[in-house]
């Protein structure tokens, strides 16, 4: 007799055949959890390329006069950089890879609502970015990752392809927004109300909407940026009328909340891992799940902080001011929780706990440097500097790449039912803690002191801190060899894990590592929040998840 | 006046249908949401439109005639009659009237392809007789063209759409129960018709 229960029909309870051979399973898969690990695997691989760029960035300034690239090129490999780890990296692997792993486990779902739009959405990926990457080859962009015309209207031919690439990505980006927001809108267990969802998923779902609108945002931007260096059509070139500030206003109207899509689920990692790693329920539920809404809103408010210096009447720099100060509240309030749940909490002093400690710590200093940017005098004083650089790799590195690992270690159990070495974790965090400090702190003052961004060369009095700065970057460098050392000793020799490694409580615990493809036998009914540690599980009809009982796919 | 129900050659499907059935609102709120994207990718070209129109030389700019709002205005009318036919095609269906929705849905592709040709009688007006093009007239021809453009290409994949749709449901790839994609059909055609709205407003208008 089937095993196969059928609750309320539809999506809910069918499960499909299992797919056979290598090419439906592991290359155009439909199953979320590949399709996650897919992004993953791609998203670390342009990160180590990317990395490699910061580095010879950071060997390029060892020197007060360069010499280790010429100008020319060290425009393009900073520009790449940066692109690189915003559209190939991190967004990538903080939505479509982690978002697609966890999530449908964590509501009680067999798939997102559109598995094919969700294999379509990475195929994209890998191919936009060897589209990017093959810029290289044809004078890849030179103005930043940013891109501000008129430079990136006189540039070479990669800067079409760059335009091409990221439009492509950005497809990519805003199909995985609807597919989660219709996968978590509709297709939560039953009993699951929006406030009985993990926090990770409300991060998800705040950023989706983002994705999906901000991105398309991007589009417009670059389309007509396409259009013009392609076939003259007048933008943004001011001698036939057009306007350099309209591209500022359309391209950061995307990149200012594409900076809480890269953030906001790192945030909803965060929140799932220190309650596990503390045994006590998280501090503060409702308000980090509204804070998510409330941070993903705001912040389509307040993209013109990034251009104060272009020109910008008063008047208007006053009202974005203000409203980018008003968005450290509801991110004030998740640091606040999240420490309130550590504190008194049994600490498990785990790799991945100590990732997501690093990540308050290192967020909150980013996001300091952050309120200092707000205020319109002192940004006048320091935009376009290395300090800067030094508030967004806080944020962006200390933050999301912690997330990234701290979620990567967490996870990695679920996914291969292995365990990570937990000795070569410490080693990769200490020294990428260390590392990191290094690497950026100095860049703080830096840039207070005068050394412009994007520069490959600088005056001597910098020197010092550069190097420091340099060398620092190679011990971070090493810290994240490690880590992939680790991600790739740990697939076969790995400790075995478990369906639940780490006592924890939400869904995606309670079935096998890694899970089956119809990820639960039976759709469980939810009655509770899951961070109540010392209470009963909330959840009815996961008997039979760790049993062997066969299971039949059927049609209806 | 019911005529016959569904037509000859529908598959029972079985199972796969009553599954259609009930996944239908993942389809509607996932098409609705692709929708509101599409939404963003105009209002951008609008913003950036309405930005540059706003930097100060007069509009149109000088040397570039107004725009023929009457030829325009009744573009619009056979756009928007095309949505009135789209509903009624669409309602007819639902309630098994086949005739008659064949006719709605036959006239609402034809009053599409109208709409699109004249779109190209005014894009040959504007280059041939008043010399603007697309690249070589300023931000006048930019914003137009692109804009125009745009929706131009989408009442064109609308109206290929439409003639797929009417196809398959000539075929009986629609039940009376199971029609999800001339709902999406529907909703798509009325999104034009709405950005028209706008774009009309703006360009012809103002």
């Amino acid at each position: 007799m089937s095993a196969t229960a059928v609750h309320g029909g539809g999506i809910a309870g069918h499960i499909h055949p299992e797919p056979q051979g290598f090419v439906r399973r592991y290359i155009f898969s439909i199953d979320h959890k590949i399709i996650g690990i897919q992004y993953i695997v791609t998203g670390f691989v342009f990160l180590i390329l990317s990395g490699m760029l910061a580095e010879i960035i950071r060997t390029q300034l060892l020197h007060a006069n360069g010499g280790f690239v010429s100008p020319d090129v060290y425009n393009e490999v900073y520009s790449m950089h940066g692109s690189a780890m915003v559209w190939l990296v991190i967004i990538p692997l903080i939505t479509g890879g982690f978002g697609n792993v966890i999530m449908p486990l964590q509501i009680g779902a067999r798939d997102v609502a559109f598995p094919w739009l969700n294999m379509i959405s990475f195929w994209i990926f890998p191919v936009a970015g060897l589209m990017l990457f093959s810029s290289f080859l044809m004078g890849a962009p030179v103005a930043g990752w940013t891109e501000y015309p008129p430079m990136s209207l006189q540039a070479g031919p990669g800067t079409s392809m760059w335009a091409a690439a990221i439009f492509l990505v950005g497809v990519s980006s805003t199909l995985t927004g609807i597919n989660f927001v219709v996968t978590m809108y509709q297709m939560r267990a039953p009993g699951m109300t929006f406030t009985r969802m993990p926090l990770f998923c409300w991060a998800q779902l705040a950023t989706a909407p983002l994705l999906m609108i901000a991105t398309t945002a991007l589009a417009a931007a670059l389309a007509a940026l396409f259009m013009e260096r392609q076939f003259g059509v007048p933008f943004y070139d001011p001698t036939k009328g057009g306007s350099p500030i309209m591209w500022q206003h359309m391209f950061w109207f995307y990149s200012h909340p594409a900076v809480y899509i890269m953030i906001l689920p790192a945030f909803g990692m965060i929140s799932e891992i220190l309650p596990t790693f503390s045994r006590k329920p998280i501090f503060g539920y409702k308000m980090i799940a509204f804070s998510s809404m409330a941070i993903a809103l705001a912040g389509f408010m307040v993209w013109a902080h990034h251009m104060f210096t272009s020109g910008l009447a008063p008047y208007l720099q006053l009202p974005f001011m203000i409203l980018t100060f008003t968005i450290a509240i509801p991110t004030g309030v998740k640091i606040f929780s999240w420490t309130a749940t550590l504190w008194g909490g049994k600490i498990q002093y785990t790799t991945s706990l100590l990732f997501a400690v690093g990540f308050v710590g290192l967020f909150t200093l980013g996001g300091i440097t952050g309120i200092f940017l707000a205020a319109v005098p002192f940004d006048l004083h320091v935009h376009g500097t290395y300090f800067v650089v030094a508030h967004f790799h806080y944020v962006l590195v200390g933050g999301s790449l912690m997330g990234i690992f701290a979620g990567t270690y967490y996870y990695f159990p679920k996914m291969s039912g292995r365990l990570m070495n937990e000795t070569l974790g410490k080693w990769h965090f200490w020294l990428f803690l260390i590392g990191f400090n290094g690497t950026f702190l100095p860049q703080h003052w830096l840039g207070m002191l005068g050394m412009p961004r994007r520069v490959p060369e600088y005056d001597p009095q910098f020197q010092f801190w550069n190097d420091f700065s340099s060398i620092s970057s190679y011990v971070m460098t090493f810290a994240i060899l490690l880590f992939f050392i680790n991600l790739l000793w740990s697939i076969r020799n790995g400790k075995k894990a478990g369906p639940n490694p780490w006592g924890a409580r939400t869904l995606e615990w309670q079935i096998p590592s890694p899970p089956h493809y119809y990820n639960f036998k039976n759709i469980p009914t939810v009655h509770g929040l899951p961070y109540n540690f010392g209470q009963p599980l909330p959840y009815k009809g996961l008997e039979e998840e760790l049993t062997d009982s066969p299971v039949h796919a059927g049609a209806h | 006046m019911a005529v016959a129900a569904v037509p000859h050659g529908a598959v029972d499907h079985g199972g796969a249908d009553q599954l259609y059935i009930e996944t239908r609102s993942l389809r509607l709120q996932g098409f609705l949401l692709f929708l509101v994207s599409d939404c963003v990718l105009f209002s951008s070209f609008i913003f950036a439109y309405l930005y540059m129109r706003n930097s100060g030389q007069g509009w149109p700019p000088p040397g570039i005639n107004r725009l023929d709002v009457a030829f325009a205005a009744l573009n619009s009318v056979v756009l928007f009659g095309s949505g009135a036919t789209m509903h009624y095609a669409l309602e007819n269906w639902k309630h098994e009237n086949f005739g008659r929705y064949v006719f709605f849905m036959l006239a609402t592709i034809v009053l599409g392809i109208g709409f699109l040709s004249g779109q190209a009688y005014e894009y040959t007006t504007l280059y041939f007789r008043e010399h603007v093009s697309w690249a070589g007239s300023g931000i006048f021809g930019a914003s137009f063209f692109t804009l125009t453009g745009m929706h131009g290409f989408h009442v064109s994949v609308g109206v290929l759409y439409l003639i797929i749709l009417f196809l398959q449901s000539v075929h009986g790839i629609y039940t009376k129960d199971k029609y999800f994609g001339l709902t999406a059909g529907t909703l798509y055609w009325h999104f034009v018709d709405v950005i028209w709205v706008v774009l009309f407003s703006i360009f012809y208008l103002i």
